[in-house]
C-alpha cells in the first residue's frame, strides 16, 4: 500500500521524539497494574481459612486478582491507546499534515492503517512492560500452570486484533471528523461501558446476571477471556480450546470486517 | 502546448453555493500563470479540483494530458502542490519533512537526499535543515513548503496563495525565490493570489476570477493596456490654465478635477508626453505640479468586475461566502 511505510515511519518518531509522550505512555499500564491491580484484595471477601480456594474461584482459577486482572488491563490498555489513533488523524487535519497526505500520490487507506500500525505497536511495547511488572510485584502474576509459547502467541495475537479493532473504530469516526471535543466526547460516552460490559475487570460469577449476558457480547470480553484462559489455565483442554478458537475467531471476524470498513470508508471520505 | 485544459468545470457545494461555475481555461505549458479574484472568487476550489482534492461536479480537466477524474493517483504524480495553509509536520526536522514527501513519490532515497539538499539550498535553509520545523519563522516554514511541492520534479507546480500572511518583506523574497524555482527548473506555475502587485510581478498570463467565472484572461501588460490610455495628472493655477489643457489635440480626455487637478487621458505617456510639454509650454501653461498613473490591475480589476478588489476583500457577503465555502470544503 503505497504510503505506509513512510507514514507509519513518521508515526514511531514522533511518539519516541517526544519523551513525555513516550514516558507517560509506559508509566500508564504500570499504575493500571500497581494501583488497580492490588486495589481488589479477594482473600478478605473470603471466610480465613479457605482464602486460596474462595479466591481462585472467583477468579475463574486465577490464584489472585492481578493474575486475573492482566488479561483485562491488557485488553483495556488496547482501547485507550487506540483511542489516538482517532485524535491523531483529526490533529494531522487541524495542524495541516492531512492536507500534504491528500496532495501526494498515496492510498488515502495508507493514512488512517499508520495510525492504526503504530497504536498497535505502542500497545504492545506497553503490554510488555505491564507483564514485566505485573511479574514483579509483590503478590504479582502467577503462571501456576506454565506459560508456553502457544500461550504467548494467544496473548500477542489477541492484543494485536483488540488493538486493531479499537484503533480502526476510532479512526473510523475521527475520519470526517474537524473537532477534538466531539470525539473526546464519544470516547467518555463508550469507554466506561465498554469496559464495565465486559469480563475485563470481573468475571461473570461476580456479575449481576442481565450484565453478564450482555458482556458475552462484547469483543472487550472475548480478548479479556482468550487472554486470561492461557494465562491461567496453561495448557487447554479440548473444551477449552473450543471456547479461546471461539474468542479468537470472534475477533478475527470483527478485524476483518474493520479492515474492509477503513478501507472503504478511507478511501471514499477522508477530508482535509 | 497546452498543459492544462478545463471544460465546463464546475464545483456546486452542499447548500448550492456554484464555487465555480463551467470554467473553461487553457493553460499553455512553461508560463506562470495566475488567477486572480478576491476572497470566495472559486480560485482556491479550481486548484483543489484540478489537484484531484475534491471532484467535480460537472465537467472535466486534463493536466499534464491526465484526466483528473479517473486518474487522479497519476495526476498527483505529476504535479507538485504547494498549499494555502501550512502541511510540514512540525515536530520533524525539515529535512526530514523533504525525505518523508519524497517517499510518497517513491523516489530512491539516495536521490532523495540529493534532492532535499538541493532544494533546501535554492530556498536558503540549509542551515536549519536539521532544526524542527516547529522553530521556523512563519516566511521559513512558507518556503519549506514550496520546495516540497517541487521533490517529485512536478511537471506542474500550483501555487495556492503563496505569500498570504506574510509581511511585505518576506513576500518579496518569496517572489524571488518563486523566479528562481521558474528559472532552474522551467516548469509551469500556477499562482492564485488576490494581492495585484504579486501577479502584476510573477505572471505571464493572469485570468481574473469572480463569482466561480474567468472574466478576461492576457498577460498584465495587455490587459492594462486594453484599458486605453495612460493618465497625466496636472497641478494648476485655476480654470483658465485648465480651458487650454482641455484643447491638447492628442487627449482622448480631460477631466477637471477640481480648481486645481486636471487628469489629462492619454494613448500612452511614453509617445505623448514630449508633445504634451511643447503643447504647455506653447500655450503658457506652467503647473505647478505633475504625475503619472498608469493603468494597474486594480483598474482592470474593477473594469471586468465592477468593484475594486480591495473593496470586496471585506465586504459581510463575501466573508459569510468564504466562511461557508470552508465549512463545505471540510
Amino acid at each position: 500500500m503505497s504510503g505506509l511505510m513512510p507514514l507509519f515511519q513518521r508515526e514511531i518518531k514522533k511518539w519516541y521524539k517526544d519523551p513525555i509522550f513516550f514516558f507517560v505512555g509506559m508509566l500508564q499500564p504500570l499504575f493500571w497494574i500497581a494501583l488497580f491491580g492490588s486495589a481488589l484484595d479477594f482473600s478478605k471477601f473470603v471466610p480465613s481459612g479457605q482464602s486460596t480456594f474462595g479466591v481462585s474461584q472467583i477468579l475463574d482459577g486465577a490464584p489472585n486478582y492481578i493474575t486475573f486482572v492482566i488479561a483485562g488491563v491488557l485488553t483495556t490498555t488496547a482501547l485507550f491507546t487506540g483511542i489516538f489513533a482517532g485524535t491523531n488523524i483529526i490533529w494531522d487535519r487541524r495542524l495541516g499534515t492531512l492536507s500534504r497526505f491528500l496532495i501526494s500520490p498515496i492510498r488515502r487507506s495508507s493514512i488512517v492503517f499508520t495510525k492504526i500500525f503504530a497504536s498497535i505497536v505502542r500497545i504492545l511495547v506497553q503490554a510488555v512492560i505491564l507483564i514485566a511488572a505485573a511479574l514483579i510485584i509483590p503478590n504479582g502474576l502467577v503462571f501456576q500452570n506454565g506459560f508456553n509459547v502457544f500461550d504467548a502467541l494467544v496473548v500477542i495475537a489477541s492484543i494485536t486484533m483488540i488493538a486493531f479493532i479499537f484503533s480502526s473504530i476510532f479512526s473510523l469516526i475521527a475520519i470526517r471528523m474537524t473537532k477534538m471535543n466531539s470525539i473526546f466526547g464519544i470516547i467518555n460516552l463508550i469507554n466506561l461501558p465498554l469496559m464495565f460490559a465486559s469480563y475485563a475487570m470481573f468475571s461473570k460469577s461476580m456479575m449481576a446476571s442481565w450484565l453478564g449476558n450482555i458482556a458475552q457480547y462484547n469483543p472487550v470480553s472475548w480478548s479479556a477471556q482468550a487472554i486470561r484462559m492461557v494465562i491461567v489455565n496453561g495448557s487447554l483442554t479440548a473444551s477449552q480450546m473450543g471456547t479461546l478458537g471461539l474468542y479468537l475467531l470472534g475477533l478475527f471476524v470483527l478485524t476483518v470486517i474493520l479492515t474492509i470498513a477503513c478501507i472503504i470508508a478511507s478511501e471514499k471520505e477522508i477530508r482535509e | 502546448m497546452e498543459i492544462i485544459h478545463t471544460e465546463n468545470l464546475t464545483k456546486v457545494y452542499k447548500g448550492g453555493l456554484k464555487a465555480v461555475d463551467n470554467l473553461n481555461l487553457s493553460i499553455d505549458e512553461g508560463q506562470i500563470f495566475g488567477l486572480l479574484g478576491p476572497n470566495g472568487a472559486g480560485k482556491t476550489t479550481t486548484i483543489k479540483m484540478l489537484t484531484t482534492q475534491i471532484k467535480p461536479t460537472s465537467g472535466n480537466a486534463t493536466v499534464a494530458g491526465i484526466n483528473i477524474i479517473t486518474e487522479s493517483l497519476a495526476v498527483r504524480k505529476v504535479i507538485g502542490v504547494v498549499p494555502q495553509d501550512l502541511t510540514m509536520d512540525e515536530d520533524l526536522r525539515g529535512i526530514e519533512n523533504l525525505l518523508m514527501v519524497a517517499r510518497f513519490y517513491d523516489i530512491p532515497r539516495g536521490e532523495s537526499l540529493r534532492r532535499a539538499k538541493e532544494l533546501l539550498d535554492l530556498v536558503d535553509l540549509t542551515e536549519f535543515a536539521n532544526k524542527n520545523v516547529g522553530t521556523y519563522s512563519g516566511g521559513m516554514r512558507k518556503r519549506l513548503e514550496l520546495v516540497a511541492g517541487l521533490i517529485n520534479e512536478p511537471k506542474v507546480l500550483f501555487l495556492d496563495e503563496p505569500t498570504i500572511g506574510l509581511d511585505v518583506q518576506t513576500r518579496t523574497r518569496m517572489w524571488e525565490y518563486i523566479r528562481e524555482v521558474k528559472k532552474k527548473l522551467n516548469i509551469t506555475i500556477i499562482l492564485t493570489s488576490h494581492y495585484l502587485e504579486e501577479l502584476d510581478e510573477l505572471a505571464d498570463t493572469i485570468s481574473i476570477m469572480d463569482y466561480g467565472k474567468v472574466k478576461v484572461t492576457g498577460t498584465p501588460e495587455s490587459l492594462k493596456s486594453a484599458l486605453n490610455g495612460d493618465i497625466i495628472i496636472l497641478g494648476i493655477n485655476g480654470n483658465e490654465e485648465a480651458e487650454k489643457i482641455k484643447k491638447f489635440p492628442d487627449a482622448i480626455s480631460v477631466q477637471l478635477v477640481d480648481e486645481k487637478t486636471v487628469r489629462v487621458k492619454v494613448a500612452s505617456v511614453d509617445s505623448e508626453l514630449p508633445g504634451f510639454f511643447e503643447f504647455l509650454l506653447a500655450n503658457g501653461v506652467k503647473p505647478q505640479t505633475m504625475s503619472v498613473e498608469r493603468p494597474s490591475l486594480d483598474q482592470v480589476f474593477m473594469e471586468y468586475t465592477g468593484r475594486r478588489i480591495r473593496d470586496s476583500e471585506g465586504g459581510e457577503d463575501v466573508m459569510k461566502q468564504r466562511i461557508n465555502m470552508r465549512r463545505m470544503r471540510a
